[in-house]
């Protein structure tokens, strides 16, 4: 029928138009994004020349070899394991500087969202600051502070506290510090977005349904945030697991490395780059649960909102 | 009822009595005190070492501690170790402006033709599609970096690290900032207004162009100024994609120097720099942002937490 | 310029989930004020958009002064609609808003900056050409859309729900404006409404939809006082409606004897040949209330149940001995009611105003629940 030709002539040009707009971002997406992973897949399955130390990729999976993971599990298990402490101390560090910058990112967040009043764009305004710094900018500043004769050293000994403590000579504790006051304006920013749009009279039902304040706090304002609390979580603790300078800049010692310095170590190391390659596999497999229900959780938010 | 109406003025007066009640059950309109001290004590933690490292770039001597006098030697005067004349230091200055504007010029637009397209093409492609994009923007930044190193050394050789495989490498990784603004402002905006223009006579290119990208323009510049300065503050992809000195920008040289090699204010004033890169884009987003929304009613607030990438 | 004569032709538009226009053939003469009306859902702004071009059709036609545009896209065809939410571009200015279409129709430049002016000044806007669409009220916006749409001199103009978003009081004098207006301009409006109230005031004809047929068209009146079956009667106003059963007795000539519980009733209207059980409707404003000892033909003894005083007139509920509720009407004439609650009364309903519609297999409570939304609306403005 004319119409229907007519009809689907007129779908096919504006389909074509919007393949067309998506094309270039689709393209880059997939030939630097996608095929990336895949390239690390051929890494991992490939194996090396012996005499120049050379990483040697596979392209066919049926050729895939596992020499790479097997040196990897020996790394893990074998005699001389050494893989086993910095991903323990990745966990540790980064379940401690998650649960401290929760327990600081929320209480500001609430008062910003719920109490700040016509003042909420002076603290927006300060809360936003440093996320214009950069990552470096931020350390940078801390190393100035915490190294010896620096000012957090002599605001000591001027206390009458022993000033001479070496904070950046390889301690958990600056480490997990850093982790905090790097990742923490992600979290107040996201709890604050999610925060803001709690349906303030949601909260007064509940008071005028005779909860006291702290009641409506824990009954209703709390679960109400609970997709923020599950949000900002992943916005820091992906990254974080992911991290290996904030632990370079503020200790260097072997004692706080982490996940991320084994592997940005075997990168460049002659002969191990295909390990490298199996252990960023590993931590993406791991990683791709948590990740994956993030992405489902936004694109049903999207959805929902659409 | 009437009963209880005549007891109410009754049980109120006497302060004493008022003040008493007020202990056991503190007044619901009092202001929270504690969460306000403690948001104070975060904003001072978190802005006041910033300050104290900006402030020191400016110092005469080369302490980090003792404030010595002001001056400008770091930034222009000292002719071995300012940000000036030290080839290394003001290379890579250069190198993160270069980053940050063939990356935002590159990112920008195709992340926008990517949003919309995404949109409207509704299919499966179009989700999975979606599905990578918002995938790009959760995976740890060292994994992407690490996966397009290899690309880079052992498929595409022939981009190889440096400038291009940086600018590439940038671009995916920023390429959701104006896919995910741009597409929720869509979202926003809906269709009438380009069903009024092609009610109207315009073609669908013609509403796009006439109506759509018009009204986009907000979101469009909010993701430029994001990407931008994500770019210039950007660390991981660009420290493993760079090769040689002279690739380096910013925020990989301060990384190298940190701990010896060109220690000092000087570093200081590079990332005093590097700050003023992305607060002036911030800023001046800030205030295009205002003047292109200025016919929504929209709050200042609204405009910063939008233009902050929420 | 064309003259706006639109036909629809077994119409109809399938989505994902189902039917929203279920074939639908009309004819809207030109120069014609023709109204779709009916529930939200009931296919009216889907038949609007497939002439407008937003929807493609699924199978029928659309002529447009004997042309099938079907399949045309919306820049091609001499139609242009004014939206519910107005669509107007909120970075251009108010002339900017109403040159808007005229690039494109290749309107040379000083003629467009008078067409401007003319279309500004039949909306009574002069003097505002320079605000920006946020600068103005919502009645100001409204008119600027119709200004942008009509500038274009199309030959038909769609109107989707244009006053939906405005307070009462407006929505009132816009309506008499836009239906002189009309008469001014003497374009073709094809006007999409919930609101019966506005159809019932301005159209020429209309059509009263649902579930994606039309149910009856033709003038605000015939459809009013002869309303085709239980739904439309329903729908339009407030109307009492009964389950009755047609007596089998030998009727009179024109009329139709029923059976209502024990009582027996005659009504003069509808479908006074049908048999079995049959809705019957009156208008609250026919139902007259007398003495509990007047009694008399066609009448049935009954209680006053509430009085609810609107202003102008008194909504009276009462309960008829058989069980059902009626409302009755009474103007206003400064006296005071001789009935308060519990008041016994006599209710006349007269046989020329009792309408004998056709079941359509739904009780009358069930249409009231589907209505009710708009019958709340209706009560309110």
């Amino acid at each position: 029928m004319a119409l229907a030709d007519r009809e689907k002539t007129q779908d096919r040009r504006s389909r074509l138009l919007w393949i067309g707009l998506a094309a270039p971002g689709a393209i880059w997406l997939i030939l630097l994004f996608v095929v990336p992973f895949y390239v690390m897949l051929a890494v991992a399955g490939g194996g090396i020349n012996e005499f120049f130390q050379t990483v040697v990729p596979v392209w066919n999976p049926l050729h895939w070899s596992s020499w790479n993971f097997s040196a990897v599990w020996h790394d893990i298990t074998g005699a001389g394991a050494f893989i086993g402490a910095p991903a323990l101390r990745t966990l540790i560090y980064t379940a401690i500087a998650t649960v401290l910058s929760l327990a600081i990112a929320y209480p500001v967040a609430y008062f910003v969202a719920r109490y700040a009043g016509r003042r909420k764009g002076l603290f927006l305004v300060l809360l936003v600051a440093p996320f214009w710094v950069s990552y470096m900018m931020r350390m940078l500043a801390w190393i100035d502070l915490l190294q010896q004769g620096g000012l957090f050293n002599s605001a000591l000994s001027d206390l009458g506290l022993p000033g001479n403590t070496d904070w950046l000579g390889g301690r958990s504790l600056t480490v997990i510090l850093g982790l905090v006051y790097g990742y923490i304006p992600y979290l107040i920013l996201t709890l604050y977005a999610f925060l803001d749009r709690i349906d303030q009279r949601l909260l007064e039902a509940a008071q005028d349904l005779g909860l006291s304040r702290w009641r409506t706090f824990w009954h209703v304002t709390i679960p109400l945030s609970k997709p923020a609390i599950i949000a900002g979580t992943f916005i820091t603790v992906l990254p974080m697991l992911g991290d290996y300078y904030t632990n370079q800049l503020l200790s260097g010692a072997a004692g706080t490395t982490m996940i991320g310095n084994v592997i940005e170590g075997q990168l460049d190391a002659p002969g191990q780059t295909g390990q490298g390659a199996v252990l960023s596999l590993m931590l993406l497999v791991v990683l791709l649960v948590p990740m994956l229900y993030y992405v489902a959780s936004t694109a049903r938010a999207s959805r929902e909102n659409s | 009822m009437a009963v209880e109406l005549d007891e109410a003025p009754a049980a109120a007066p006497q302060p004493g009595a008022s003040r008493r009640v007020g202990l056991l059950r503190p007044n619901p309109w009092r202001r929270p005190w504690l969460m306000e001290g403690f948001t104070w004590l975060y904003i001072v933690w978190s802005i006041v070492p910033i300050a104290i490292a900006v402030l020191f770039s400016f110092n005469k001597g080369a302490s980090q501690s003792t404030w010595q006098g002001f001056s400008t030697k770091w930034y222009i005067g000292s002719s071995v170790n300012s940000v000036l004349h030290n080839t290394a230091l003001h290379q890579a200055v250069v190198q993160t402006l270069v980053l940050a504007v063939l990356t935002t010029v590159i990112c920008v637009p195709i992340g926008v033709g990517f949003a919309i397209g995404i949109d409207r093409w509704r299919s499966r492609a179009a989700m999975s599609l979606n599905f990578v994009m918002i995938f790009s923007f959760v995976i740890p930044e060292l994994l992407l970096a690490v996966a397009l190193f290899m690309l880079v050394t052992q498929a595409l050789t022939f981009i190889g690290l440096g400038t291009e495989a940086e600018v590439a490498g940038l671009v995916v990784w920023n390429l959701s900032w104006p896919a995910v603004i741009v597409r929720a402002r869509l979202v926003s905006i809906g269709r009438s207004y380009e069903e009024a223009a092609t009610d109207l006579g315009a073609s669908r290119l013609g509403a796009i162009r006439r109506v759509l990208l018009p009204m986009l323009m907000p979101a469009v510049f909010a993701s430029a100024v994001l990407v931008f300065a994500s770019t210039v503050d950007d660390f991981v992809i660009v420290e493993q994609l760079s090769s040689t000195a002279s690739t380096q920008p910013m925020s990989v040289l301060i990384y190298a120097n940190v701990h010896g090699g060109l220690s000092g204010p000087a570093l200081n004033a590079l990332a005093t720099i590097m700050l003023l890169f992305s607060l002036v884009a911030a800023v001046l987003g800030l205030i295009a942002y205002r003047w292109m929304t200025r016919g929504e009613r929209q709050s200042s607030v609204e405009a910063l937490t939008n233009i902050a990438g929420m | 310029m064309s003259e706006g004569h639109v036909e629809l032709v077994s119409l109809t538009k399938h989505f994902d989930g189902g039917v929203a226009v279920d074939g639908i053939s009309l004819e809207i003469r030109a120069g014609e004020f023709f109204s779709l009306l009916g529930p939200s859902g009931c296919g009216k702004t889907t038949t609007l958009r497939m002439v407008a071009g937003f929807e493609a059709p699924t199978s029928g036609k659309i002529l447009l002064d004997g042309v099938d545009v079907g399949a045309w896209a919306p820049n091609r065809r001499s139609v242009n609609t004014v939206f519910q939410n107005y669509a107007l571009f909120p970075f251009l200015t108010v002339a900017e808003n109403v040159a808007f279409g005229m690039k494109y129709k290749a309107v040379p430049k000083s003629e467009r900056d008078q067409r401007v002016a003319e279309a500004l000044e039949l909306v009574q806007l002069t003097g505002l050409e320079k605000r920006r669409p946020n600068q103005l009220s919502g009645g100001q916006q409204q008119r600027v859309a119709l200004a942008r749409a009509l500038v274009l001199r199309p030959s038909v103009l769609l109107l989707d729900e244009p006053l939906g978003a405005l307070d009462a009081k407006l929505r009132r004098s816009l309506q008499v404006e836009l239906g002189a207006l009309q008469k001014r301009v003497g374009i073709t409006f094809l006007y999409v409404t919930h609101d019966q109230e506005e159809a019932l005031t301005m159209s020429d004809r209309l059509a009263v939809m649902n579930k994606g047929n039309i149910v009856q068209l033709g003038t605000p009146a015939d459809v009013y006082n002869e309303p085709a079956d239980a739904y439309v009667a329903d729908f339009l106003g407030v109307s009492n409606l009964m389950d009755a059963q047609v007596d089998s007795g030998a009727p009179g000539q024109g009329c139709c004897r029923l059976r209502l519980g024990e009582f027996l009733l005659e009504a003069r209207a509808g479908t006074i040949d049908a048999s079995g059980g049959v809705k019957l409707a009156i208008r609250p404003e026919r139902v007259h209330l007398h003495p509990y000892e007047e009694a008399g033909p066609n009448r049935l003894p009954g209680m006053v149940e509430q009085l609810v005083f609107i202003g102008s007139t008194t909504h009276i509920h009462v309960r008829l001995a058989t069980g059902v509720a009626l409302q009755a009407l009474v103007r206003n004439d400064g006296s005071t009611l001789p009935y308060s609650q519990g008041t016994a009364v006599n209710i006349a309903l007269p046989a020329d105003a009792l309408r004998v519609l056709p079941d359509p297999g739904v009780s009358a409570a069930e249409i009231r629940d589907e209505t009710h939304g708009d019958q709340l609306l209706n009560l309110t403005s």
